[in-house]
Formats: C-alpha cells, sequence, structure tokens
C-alpha cells in the first residue's frame, strides 16, 4: 500500500471510527481506542511505519528507535552504555568512546533525545542525547545510526536540562541538575549556600562537520536546573532552563526544596551570551573533560582530554538573563510553536503556568523585577504571565503541541494527558494513561513546525499492563490519535529502559539518506585487509596482530599457527562484503571481551588474551550464508618457550 | 538428470532434511538444470553467447579484439577486493572458477552478474542453475559501472593470457 493510500484508509477508519464511537451507548472512555483502534497502528507485514521515534533508553544509556505507528522497535543505538549485540565499548575501535575524565565508564544513563534542527524544525541530521550521570551530551548520525561524538562537561553534576538545541543547533545546551562547588574542592556539604554554583553549557555544533566544542558555560546560583527548551520565531535567539530548589537546601530535598511556592524559569539571551564571548567576557579556567569522536573512514574512535574552558558570570552578562518566577518546582518548560508561550511544567502546582515572550520584554524595558539574586532580575511573576491552565490536573510535567493551536501536558500525579487551547487556555480532554506519564512527544512537538496526528505518553509504571515478568516489568508507551478533538488511545508498546524523552520525524526525513554500506574503498583503518590475498599475521613482542577478512562465509586466514599463551592477539577483521545487511560476526572461545558484529566494508578489532596452549576455534556469529555454520577456523596456541613458528593460510 | 552429481559433490556439506531433499529434487527436476552449472568450468554444452536473453541493465557491451592493458590492471585491483574472497582463476571455491568464463559467457552476462546480481539470480537461468548448486547467492559488491567494466577486461585479459 502506498503512503496516501495508507493515509485515505487511516482517514476512513477513522471517520467510521468516530461515527461508531459517536452512536455508542456502552459508556466507555472516549479516550478508550473502539474497535478500529488496531487498524490505526497495524502496519502490515512489509510495510514501513510513518514515523521514526527516538526513545531515551533511560538507565539503559542507549538510545531506542521505534516506527510509528506500529510501535514496533527496530533499533537501539549504542550510546553511554556497552553493548553486547553490536560490540559498542568492547572492540577496541570503540572503547574510547566510553571514556571520560573518570576513566573508562561502561553504563551511564541517557534522559532525553533531541534532533538537530534546521530554521527551528528537526532536518533529519542528528539526534543528540543527554549522559545524565557522568555528564555528557552525544551526537548520533542518523546516516548510520551510530554515535559520532561524545562530549563531556567539566563542573556540571548530573546533566539533566540537556541536550536542547537552538533552532539552527547553533548551541546544544547543558545545564546541570546538582550544584557543586565550582572548580569541584574538598569542602564541607554544609557550604552549600555559600560555596555551590550551578553551571549552564552551551556547546557550539560546527554546521559543516556536525562536531562539537564546548563554548563557554554559565556560573549561575546554586539552584537545580531541570530541563531546557530554546526560543523560537521571535524568541529564537533565547533559551529557557526551568528551575528548582531555590531554597538552596541540600538535604531531603524532597522536603527542603518544596518550599517554596515559586522557583524560576530562567531567560538567557543565548546570542548576547555568544557576543560577550566573542569579545573576550569572562575567563578561561582550567577543566578536564574528554571529547571523543568516532570516523566512518577509519571505523574507529579518538579519545581526547580538553583542558580549557570559559566562563561567564552573570556579572558578564547584564541584561541577557531573567528570571520568570514559576509555580512550583517546575520540570519541563516548553515553548509553543510560534515562541510566544513559554510552559512551565509546575510539577507541584496546581495549575500550569503560561509565559508570554512578549510580556516578558515589555516587563525586562520597564524593569519590572521584584528583586536581583547574584546580578540577575527577577521579573514579576503577573508582568510576564500570559495565562494559567485551571484544573489540568495533578502534577504537570512536560508540554508538547499539535500545530494547530492546542498543548498537550503530561500529568504525572494523575495519570493522564490534558490537551488545552493556546488560544484561552482552557482544558479541552483529559485521556488517562497507565500508569504516571512522564514525558511526552508528539512528532515535531517541539518544533515551529509540529507534523502532529500522534501523541505519544511515555510512562514511569506499567504495573498490570502486560504479562507478568517477575519483580521487573517492561517499560512501556502509548499512543493517541490526536486528529480529532478528543484523544483515542491506540495501541501500549513496550519500550526499553525507562523512557524519557522522545523524537519523533517522518521517515521520508531519514530513510532517504540512511547509509547501506561502508564502502570498501574508504576504508582507512590502520589494519584494514583489503583482499584475502593481504591477509597476514604479524608479531610484535608479545602482540600479534592477524589481519583478517570475512566473506560469505569464510575468513581469510582459518588457520594460524605460531600464537603464544600470554600473547595479546587482535583480531582485525574487514569485512569485505559490499551488500547491504550482510554483517558478520566474530567469536573466539575465550575471549574475556566479547564479540565482534562487523558491518559490510568495515575493520573491527577483538583483542584475544589466551593463556594456556591448545588449538581454539572461532567462527561466525552472524548467520549470514547457507555456509555459515563452516564460517569457522582455528588458532594454535602454543607455551611461551616454544618455538612454533608464525603460519597462517590465505585459502 | 544427473542428481547424482549434486548429490555427491564433494564440496556441498550442507546436511537437509529428507524432506527438503526431495523437495529439491524434484525442483532440480522441474527446473531441468541441465547439469551444465554443476560442470560450469567444462566446455558449456549450448552457446549462451548467441542464444541467451540478456537480464540486467547492460544490454550490449563493445570490447575490442585486444585488450585495453590500463583497464584489465583496474579491473585486477577491483577484482582481488571485492571478488577474489570468493572466485578463484583455476578452482572452484565459493563461486564457479572466472579464468575462462570470458570465453565460457558473452560481456554483458558478465556485467550484470557483477552490476544487477539480483536480477540475474532471479531471471537468467544459468544463473538460476548455479545458485542450485552452490547455494550461496552471489553478493551485489556495489562496484560502478567503469568499474565492472575494467574487471570485464581483467577477465578477458586472464582468458586469452593464461
Amino acid at each position: 500500500m502506498k503512503r496516501t493510500t495508507l493515509w485515505s484508509a487511516v482517514a476512513i477508519v477513522a471517520v467510521a471510527g468516530f461515527i461508531f464511537a459517536s452512536c455508542s451507548t456502552d459508556g466507555g472512555s472516549p479516550a478508550l481506542g473502539g474497535s478500529d483502534a488496531a487498524s490505526q497502528v497495524y502496519v502490515a507485514p512489509g510495510e514501513k511505519d510513518l514515523f521514526y521515534n527516538f526513545v531515551s533508553g533511560g538507565f539503559s544509556g542507549q538510545m531506542s528507535v521505534y516506527g510509528l505507528p506500529s510501535g514496533r522497535l527496530f533499533r537501539v543505538i549504542p550510546v553511554f552504555s556497552q553493548d553486547p549485540e553490536k560490540g559498542w565499548g568492547y572492540s577496541e575501535e570503540t572503547k574510547p568512546m566510553l571514556m571520560t575524565s573518570h576513566g573508562f565508564i561502561p553504563w551511564d544513563d541517557a534522559h532525553h533525545p533531541e534532533m538537530s534542527m534546521t530554521d527551528g524544525v528537526p532536518d533529519g541530521r542528528y539526534v543528540f542525547i543527554n549522559g545524565n550521570n557522568t555528564p555528557r551530551v552525544a551526537r548520533i548520525d542518523l546516516r548510520d545510526f551510530r554515535t559520532h561524538e561524545i562530549l563531556e562537561l567539566p563542573n556540571s553534576s548530573g546533566n539533566h536540562s540537556s541536550p536542547f538545541t537552538t533552532y539552527n543547533s547553533e548551541y546544544i545546551v547543558a545545564g546541570t541538575r546538582f550544584s557543586i562547588p565550582v572548580p569541584n574542592e574538598d569542602i564541607s556539604i554544609d557550604e552549600y549556600k555559600a560555596k555551590f554554583k550551578g553551571t549552564l553549557s552551551f556547546v557550539k555544533m560546527d554546521k559543516q562537520s556536525g562536531r562539537l566544542s564546548l563554548a563557554w558555560q554559565l556560573l549561575m546560583p546554586g539552584f537545580d536546573y531541570d530541563l531546557a527548551h530554546a526560543g523560537k520565531g521571535a524568541s529564537q535567539d533565547w533559551m529557557f532552563f526551568s528551575c528548582y530548589n531555590t531554597e538552596q537546601a541540600q538535604s531531603v530535598k524532597e522536603i527542603n526544596a518544596s518550599q517554596n511556592d515559586k522557583d524560576f524559569i530562567v531567560a538567557i539571551n543565548w546570542k548576547a551570551c555568544e557576543e560577550a564571548a566573542a569579545r573576550g567576557a569572562g575567563t578561561v579556567v582550567d577543566a578536564r573533560y574528554a571529547h571523543n569522536t568516532w570516523s566512518d573512514k577509519t571505523h574507529s574512535a579518538t579519545h581526547t582530554m580538553e583542558s580549557k574552558v570559559r566562563v561567564l558570570t552573570p556579572a558578564d552578562l547584564q541584561g541577557a538573563m531573567f528570571y520568570m518566577p514559576t509555580p512550583k518546582s517546575p520540570h519541563g518548560v516548553d515553548v509553543d510553536p510560534t515562541g510566544e508561550y513559554i510552559v512551565g511544567g509546575g510539577k507541584l502546582a496546581t495549575v500550569i503556568p503560561v509565559m508570554s515572550f512578549s510580556k516578558m520584554q515589555k516587563a525586562i524595558a520597564s524593569k519590572a523585577f521584584e528583586r536581583e539574586i547574584d546580578g540577575i532580575p527577577v521579573l514579576k511573576y503577573d508582568a510576564c504571565l500570559a495565562g494559567e491552565v485551571k484544573n489540568p490536573g495533578l502534577g504537570p510535567l512536560h508540554t508538547e503541541f499539535d500545530g494547530k493551536g492546542n498543548a498537550y501536558t503530561s500529568m504525572f500525579v494523575s495519570s493522564e494527558i490534558t490537551k488545552w487551547s493556546l488560544k484561552d487556555f482552557k482544558v479541552i480532554d483529559k485521556a488517562p494513561t497507565y500508569y504516571s506519564i512522564g514525558h511526552l512527544c508528539i512528532p515535531g512537538g517541539d518544533s515551529k513546525a509540529p507534523w502532529g496526528k500522534y501523541v505519544i505518553a511515555y510512562n514511569k509504571i506499567t504495573k498490570d499492563r502486560y504479562l507478568p515478568t517477575g519483580p521487573e516489568l517492561t517499560q512501556s508507551a502509548q499512543i493517541f490519535d490526536i486528529t480529532g478533538e478528543k484523544m483515542k488511545l491506540l495501541a501500549d508498546f513496550p519500550t526499553i529502559g525507562e523512557p524519557h524523552y522522545a523524537q519523533a520525524v517522518p521517515a521520508e526525513l531519514i530513510a532517504e539518506n540512511s547509509l547501506k554500506l561502508y564502502p570498501i574503498e574508504e576504508n582507512e583503518h590502520p589494519y584494514v585487509t583489503k583482499s584475502p590475498k593481504a591477509a597476514k599475521v604479524e608479531r610484535k613482542g608479545n602482540d600479534v596482530h592477524i589481519y583478517m577478512t570475512a566473506m560469505r562465509s569464510h575468513f581469510t586466514p582459518d588457520n594460524i599457527e605460531g600464537v603464544k599463551a600470554g600473547d595479546n592477539v587482535y583480531f582485525h577483521v574487514t569485512n569485505l562484503e559490499q551488500d547491504w545487511d550482510v554483517p558478520h560476526g566474530f567469536a573466539v572461545l575465550g575471549a574475556r571481551n566479547a564479540e565482534l558484529l562487523i558491518m559490510p566494508g568495515e575493520t573491527s578489532t577483538l583483542l584475544w588474551q589466551p593463556e594456556q596452549p591448545g588449538v581454539y576455534s572461532f567462527y561466525c556469529t552472524d548467520f549470514c550464508s547457507a555456509l555459515h555454520q563452516e564460517m569457522q577456523g582455528y588458532v594454535r596456541v602454543s607455551a611461551r618457550s616454544s618455538s612454533t613458528a608464525l603460519k597462517w593460510n590465505q585459502d | 538428470m544427473k542428481f547424482n552429481v549434486f548429490l555427491e559433490d564433494p564440496m556441498n556439506r550442507v546436511r537437509l532434511p529428507l524432506a527438503m531433499l526431495a523437495m529439491l529434487i524434484a525442483a532440480l527436476t522441474i527446473s531441468a538444470c541441465s547439469g551444465e552449472a554443476a560442470e560450469d568450468s567444462e566446455e558449456s554444452v549450448f552457446d549462451v553467447k548467441k542464444e541467451k536473453a540478456v537480464y540486467g541493465k547492460i544490454q550490449h557491451v563493445d570490447v575490442g579484439e585486444s585488450i585495453d592493458a590500463t583497464m584489465a590492471k583496474a579491473g585486477l585491483d577491483v577484482f582481488d577486493t571485492k571478488c577474489s574472497g570468493c572466485h578463484k582463476y583455476d578452482e572452484r571455491f565459493v563461486g564457479p572458477a572466472l579464468g575462462d568464463v570470458a570465453e565460457r559467457r558473452p560481456p554483458e552476462y558478465i556485467m550484470n552478474m557483477i552490476l544487477d546480481t539480483e536480477t540475474m539470480i532471479e531471471n537468467d537461468d544459468t544463473v538460476k542453475c548455479l545458485l542450485q548448486e552452490f547455494l550461496t547467492r552471489m553478493p551485489n559488491q556495489n562496484v560502478d559501472e567503469k568499474d565492472a567494466r575494467n574487471v570485464l577486461e581483467h577477465l578477458r585479459d586472464h582468458a586469452q593470457n593464461n
């Protein structure tokens, strides 16, 4: 079925369903899908989904890729954690990607996918995600769905308000959740109020290459910086961060950081910061942070340590930063497609506060300040307020937009999505979620031009929605149709880790640019073997380098002798296939490390350290042809003192 | 019919369930692979150069009488990287020996096997029979037309001069 036909079918079914639902007398909730819901998420065998959905893998540290509307999982992109399925963080080439100033970190926590943008709309080039625990941002290239860069953030602790981007992805932001001593030092935690600071980092992206660099950090009062979103349209030069713990509590924050009725959204004119940094404002200080990049020519990562960062203080940025009071302990901060409305997810508030960018500008011009904190003016709440959404439910967290004048806010405590109008801030509809929704996502829903059609709820609790699997249950998402006035639940689908934020874009934005293989001619790996004739084994002291090729269905060489117990044996395996979807795997008995999975045209390296003499087998782990079971070989390992000569075959 | 060629082939190490074997035998009977494929490196029983339809995107290739040495050298480099993993010149390997293929097959066949592999496997009777024998689908190795032409020249060179 062609896409247009599918849409027509969906539309017809939707209309039919609406009529059916209108006449139904069963009294069921209109938010529950009717009998036609299945057809709206059904993607027939061989057909493809309409949208890509990039979903945070939460505490797995990865990012998952689903198709919408089906909710089918078809990729897990390894980012901040080792992934045995793909050899990520195990192969010698990928290990440097997980290096930090603290050494090799095999497992982090990833929260917010954010797509690169051109003119305020996702452009399908990259998707970014934050490493929350050991503060980092990652850039994933959507041509090959691989992590191409990871940049660590110094002077940060818990990189939560990240990696939201400006309208042309000039900058990706990274705000610290925990304030800490900056620079970090051995002082009493009791000095929190006096000495702890929060940093908001601005990471510059080179438009051409996509390369990231830490442009500057803003040294802010010691609050907890929670989430962020860039302005758009009239507000496009501004970045908005939510913050809580304006009480500056350092213990039992559950109680002590929930005292103030209002905390803040901080509005930052990033263009003004950029100009200040260009003038040389602030100070360049010492800092140690990792910068890891991936090359799809050498199929290898490079880990480097950076040593400097520019730090700007409020005193350097007069007129560029303002606090907007926001009830209460706001979590999400989301900007509507026009850029006029800034919605605070006041998670402990009974209303959803909506700020007006134009009113904020007037308040700045008329100096409608209630006070200053560390030189940052605090604007008057009423002077910035566009309106409050009354009785939205309990625990508003995040808001996305459909581009038709409606906003959708996740309500954590009351487990529902509340749809409300940007015209009058009145509630239009509520749909229950199962259970305890955190983030939500509409295709393009945080951009200037949302594609709409669906809202997906990412729930924190699954409880009784799936067959039980012991104490640990699957994580869960739910997709709703939002083409009508009422939201309609279509389907539940399981997710990996704990899904936090997500992004969705039309399939064609990405599918058309997807790589099928790596051209072998362009392989610049230092240990590439471009033909079976070039296969060889070399010894350098205790290191043995095996230059090996893989082709359906044999390795060259596949009989190797002369390895000695205690050697470091490097299998550099080049997959000579130049056909789509023909990876080869590589596993050798007793490898304490892992296996390899090698894409067509790629070279990957497995380090093997045999300790006992004997003959060891290796084989291809990815079924590749009718003779896959024959894709195997032997390595002979001799005693350290033996004189077994190096020997290998070429066919 | 020469089922025995297929069954007794010492290179064929795939263990098939009986039912599948029976189906394969039936398929062999129906598709009437003459054994030509199994004896690919021997002299062909029919002259494929003149009689067969041309499948694939290359409908005609002009080859000169003499060999273009520059092209042949470039073709050898491509052959080493993208073909030699599976094809040898004088003996059967993963795929058929190719030392004399330029004498046994028309140039269009060779170009299309490289450039339009899927179309050839689906449509060309000779290729279908070869797949039944070798059981590994020849991959499309993403060779561009210029390189494929160079590989053809290398194979012509090899056929003429070795």
